[in-house]
């Protein structure tokens, strides 16, 4: 690499200080607000500002010292428009890291603006680990949880559900501690909040020991997995699949504790060199044509074997963007649901490459996750790259979640609104009136949160 | 067939399981005790952001991000101006989303970014930034 400094270099702040002050000044500036974009690309807004307290007391003065629309925004990863308003975007990017922790309840309290993949090293440096994780890291504590974000396993539940304490500002600027022992009527409805409550500034996590993990997976007949399924998730700590799409097989992930030595490479860039041919190939055969072609070669698959530190398993940064819906099904209607959308994709020659995500998490005690209740459930993806239009593939899958009972996740391509989500949520109207007390002007709200709460 | 074998199968784990792209937010306690003492205050800003932003993919070159500093990989991004590449921050381009993964920067935030992860490319080379 031609490259004047090194990474080490790069890191030291002495040579980032002196670089930066002693170089270029600053360029052309404008003063028109910076629009906004999530991070598929498919949502935009020109907010009016941002704003980015350093403390929570900035935060609380801000809020009760203003009055116009504000929302929340983490990293920008949900698909589902949550963030886009023409006011102020608050932006937790100054309240980070960890703030305390408890050895022997093994909790530790992080700042919300947090990134997922900045807490495990952190945790581990303290003796603590978080019990699961979603398969994205960039996303804060904050967005994660407010959007009931879940990982793999049917015995873990979404973040949510790890969150013991939390602290919460109120749009009026009021400062609440909330767990099940403070505050506690609002315990289980702030854990999964949309950033409709308030800005939550901090949260307790419960967590567990360090651990490694190994990761294992392999091609198989989809229907063979499915008929295993509920034995699969039972026996490995983590198991889920990715039917192909035109296809019988699906890429099978299993992941259990181990204490075999760390065995991670990284992808070389031939691989991903192969990843963008093979993709482009794909995509130029029409969807009838594929499917001898996808068994054919998923048949040849190798199976893998993947150690290392568990948030380093767990999680990771996708490279390419897309945009994605999924809905969580009771788990008893999950194998039929995804059945009839993988022949759905055959019957109606759907051109899509992308595999689905089919996987278990485990019921919650809070108001709005898609998990929340007495039932376990079956969490469906369906994607499309960022490049292409979702909505003719989403719009004809999307009636079939609803068939099976489906819930949106908070965060994913959905088109419910208020009538039909108090049909899936016992709380609903619960969560509505605690939203109005503590938010009675809707600075909160934007267009799509009115439609999901308000009408 | 038998050519994409491999490629078919990397790519379908690559899919699906997302293979690991850019890193978690370098040294964070590291930057931040330094900026104390060293960067001034206006630019200790923006350093904070960079280090939570297009440090995640431009210090290991992740996803395809031109590495900083490095005069190949920025020499022909600089070739198509200022305006082109604060588009491109902007809105997206391959890997790299919009905005970066900064939702509190700016347009000269990002121009700053820009400046620092090319300080000294352009004089070196003529290309004509400020």
């Amino acid at each position: 690499m031609n490259s004047k400094f090194s990474r080490r270099q790069i890191l030291a702040q002495g040579a980032l200080a002196s670089l930066f002050s002693m170089t270029h000044p600053v360029l052309a500036t404008t003063s028109a607000s910076t629009p906004w974009r999530n991070w598929s690309g498919g949502l935009a807004c020109n907010p009016a500002g941002r704003f980015s307290p350093s403390t929570e007391a900035d935060l609380s003065e801000f809020l009760s010292s203003s009055q116009g629309l504000i929302r929340p925004v983490g990293s920008g990863h949900s698909f589902t428009p949550l963030v886009p308003t023409d006011g102020h975007l608050v932006v937790l990017d100054q309240l980070t890291g960890m703030l305390a922790h408890d050895t022997d309840k093994l909790q530790a309290t992080f700042a919300a603006g947090t990134r997922l993949g900045d807490m495990g090293a952190p945790l581990e440096a303290v003796g603590q680990s978080m019990l699961n994780l979603p398969d994205i890291d960039r996303q804060t504590l904050a967005g994660a949880t407010a959007t009931a974000t879940h990982g793999t396993g049917i015995g873990f539940t979404c973040l949510s559900g790890f969150v013991t304490d939390m602290r919460l500002v109120t749009p009026a600027g009021d400062v609440l501690d909330i767990s099940e022992s403070e505050n506690g009527e609002l315990f289980n409805a702030a854990r999964v909040s949309l950033g409709a409550l308030g800005i939550v500034t901090r949260m307790t996590m419960q967590n567990r020991a360090p651990y490694r993990l190994k990761a294992k997976n392999w091609v198989q007949p989809i229907e063979e997995v499915l008929e295993g399924f509920d034995e699969s998730a039972a026996s490995h700590r983590h198991f889920e699949m990715f039917p192909l799409t035109h296809s019988k097989y699906a890429l099978t992930l299993a992941i259990d504790e181990t204490d075999e030595p760390i065995n991670n490479p990284p992808p070389s860039p031939e691989e991903a060199a192969a990843f963008a041919q093979a993709m482009a190939h794909w995509a130029t055969l029409p969807p009838r044509e594929r499917m001898p072609l996808v068994d054919g070669l998923a048949e040849q698959i190798q199976p893998t074997e993947v150690v290392d530190t568990s948030y380093k398993i767990l999680s990771n940064v996708r490279n390419g963007r897309f945009n994605e819906m999924e809905y969580s099904v009771p788990k008893e209607a999950g194998a039929e649901c995804l059945r009839e959308i993988l022949q759905t994709i055959i019957d109606k020659e759907i051109d899509v490459v992308f595999p689905l995500e089919y996987r278990y998490v485990r019921r919650d005690d809070t108001w709005l996750s898609m998990s929340s209740g007495d039932e376990d459930h079956a969490a469906i993806s369906i994607h499309r790259t960022a490049a292409e239009d979702y909505r003719p593939y989403f719009d004809l899958i999307e009636p079939i979640f609803w068939k099976y009972g489906g819930r949106p996740h908070w965060g994913k391509i959905h088109s419910l609104g208020a009538a039909e989500l108090s049909e899936l949520y016992p709380r609903f109207k619960d969560f509505q009136m605690v939203r109005n007390e503590l938010d009675p002007q809707g600075r909160l709200l934007n267009e799509h949160l009115r439609k999901l709460f308000i009408s | 067939m038998r050519i994409a074998n491999i490629s078919y199968a990397i790519a379908l784990i690559g899919l699906v399981l997302g293979l690991s792209a850019c890193g978690p937010s370098p040294a964070p306690d590291d930057l931040a005790a330094a900026t104390q003492t060293q960067v001034p205050e206006a630019d200790e800003r923006v350093m904070r952001m960079w280090s939570q932003s297009c440090a995640l993919c431009h210090v290991d070159g992740k996803g395809g991000a031109p590495h900083v500093g490095n005069v190949d990989e920025w020499l022909p991004r600089l070739a198509q101006g200022e305006e082109v590449l604060l588009t491109h921050t902007l809105e997206g381009l391959n890997n790299m989303p919009p905005l970066g993964y900064c939702m509190a920067c700016e347009r000269e935030d990002f121009l700053a970014m820009i400046n620092f992860m090319t300080a000294g490319i352009s004089a070196a080379s003529s290309v004509g930034t400020p």
